[in-house]
């Protein structure tokens, strides 16, 4: 079953025509890796895809996609769990969410997104005490607690050394095959993309071709 | 030739300075054996009826104190709209921060010579004047380390739905906490310092019984009173300072 669907779709940046014509689909329960050289668009493609920017085409998906943002983007001040908060922000109001009196059930999603992640225990611990790979994994809990179905990684592992990159990417690949998600990330790494993902695809001069 | 363009700009400037003020280093040299006299006149130091005097040291610790919470209450939601990434009324950015500017513009000193007209005499017409100076500094410096922030996370934030003014709620306020409270406790410290001068206008504090010293020429209060007023900057000084050094 088809998550998400995307047709003739283009975007430009300051004036730039950046990505051209891409159609794709990623279905739940499938990894699928986009590769390509830096500058290729697979940002802007990830972003548009987000609805982070306006783009021209089709897009068809099961609810809106959460984003993993490269360099985690996360508050670093805040606890691991209050950044996990964050993927719940559009659930709750402005007052609960100033005063951080987080509803009773969003801190037990919290909490299991973190144990997804394999950060049980460690949700109390302020993201810039984290190391680079529990950041990535705070990060992607972020992205589960939003409940979304499709899961979108702009280049998850730039960031980290080849182990923890495996491991990153390895939970990617069981949250596809166990949580049925349909998990579409960019990647340098063309090894590690073969290793990983069920398909990959490729975007080159903004345009994509399927490898 | 730029160089030398700025070089008499600046003398001209000055230039015109001086033709205003009108210096008169004659009136100062015959004005100092005076002054000495004064101050040999002060020793030693009348620290009688010291309770009074610590009374309204208090008076002027709790006017300025209280005068930059209330500042801080009304900064907050001013700082927030004149930030960018936090404000969601963009139409308002520019009107707020003109406002914040007029608030700085106008000495706490003036707002507490307006308030006393306005409220009577007393620290509570110098305390909202801090209030109202210090929300416009407190204002300006929050909106400006807000919008310094790391753009990521409120970008985030509003990726997972979450509205421009919740996800600065929750993240740029405590992403930027150093910087706020930093600021804070500066502008407390510099409002210590400012209203030890407020009694002049009747606005309460130290500064009434300085200026009751001076009208009746009481140099020996007069320094006693100074002596305590150093005493209590430097002691805001040095707590402050160690607090921003535990924040930062």
């Amino acid at each position: 079953m088809l998550a998400i669907s995307v047709q003739g779709l283009g975007a430009s940046l300051g004036g730039r025509v950046v990505l051209r014509d891409i159609s794709l689909d990623v279905a739940a329960g499938e990894m699928v890796a986009l590769i390509g050289p830096s500058g290729a668009g697979k940002t802007t493609l990830l972003r548009a895809m987000a609805g982070l920017l306006p783009s021209s085409g089709k897009l068809e998906s099961q609810g809106q996609p959460a984003l993993v943002f490269q360099q985690h983007a996360l508050a670093s001040r805040l606890t691991a769990r209050d950044n996990v908060m964050v993927g719940g922000l559009g659930r709750m109001g402005f007052w609960r969410a100033a005063l951080r009196l987080w509803p009773r059930a969003e801190m037990a999603l919290a909490e299991a997104s973190l144990a997804r992640v394999g950060l049980a225990g460690l949700g109390g611990r302020r993201a810039d005490r984290l190391s680079g790979g529990q950041r990535q994994r705070v990060a992607i809990a972020r992205a589960l607690h939003q409940q979304s179905r499709i899961l979108l990684a702009d280049e998850p592992v730039a960031s980290l050394d080849p182990a923890l990159a495996e491991d990153v990417l390895s939970l990617l690949q069981d949250l596809a095959r166990r949580d049925r998600l349909a998990v579409l990330v960019s990647l340098h790494q063309h090894d590690l993309a073969a290793r990983f993902a069920d398909r990959l695809l490729c975007l080159e001069d903004g345009c994509l071709r399927q490898i | 030739m730029r160089r030398a363009a700025w070089i008499i700009g600046f003398i001209a400037v000055q230039a015109a300075c001086i033709w205003v003020v009108q210096p008169d280093l004659g009136r100062l040299w015959a004005g100092l054996p005076r002054l000495a006299g004064w101050i040999a006149g002060g020793f030693p130091p009348d620290f009688s009826g010291f309770g009074d005097l610590a009374a309204r040291a208090a008076e002027t610790l709790a006017l300025a104190t209280l005068g930059t919470t209330l500042a801080g209450v009304l900064a907050l939601p001013l700082a927030l709209m004149a930030a960018r990434p936090a404000n969601p009324y963009p139409a308002l950015y520019h009107p707020i921060r003109t406002l914040l500017d007029a608030l700085r513009g106008i000495d706490g000193f003036v707002f507490a010579l307006i308030f006393v007209a306005a409220v009577g005499l007393g620290p509570f017409a110098g305390m909202l004047g801090v209030a109202l100076h210090s929300a416009g500094s407190l204002g300006k410096l929050w909106s400006e380390a807000l919008e310094a922030a790391d753009p990521a996370p409120m970008e985030a934030a509003r990726s997972a739905g979450a509205g421009r003014a919740q996800a600065a709620a929750v993240i740029l306020l405590s992403e930027t906490l150093p910087q706020t409270a930093s600021a804070a406790l500066y502008v407390w410290e510099f409002n210590i310092r400012a209203s030890t001068v407020l009694g002049l206008v009747g606005a309460g504090g130290i500064g009434q019984e300085l200026k009751n010293a001076v009208d009746l020429l009481d140099f020996s209060r007069v320094l006693a009173i100074l002596a305590l007023i150093v005493a209590m900057t430097l002691t805001a000084d040095r707590l402050s300072a160690a607090l921003r050094a535990r924040l930062l």
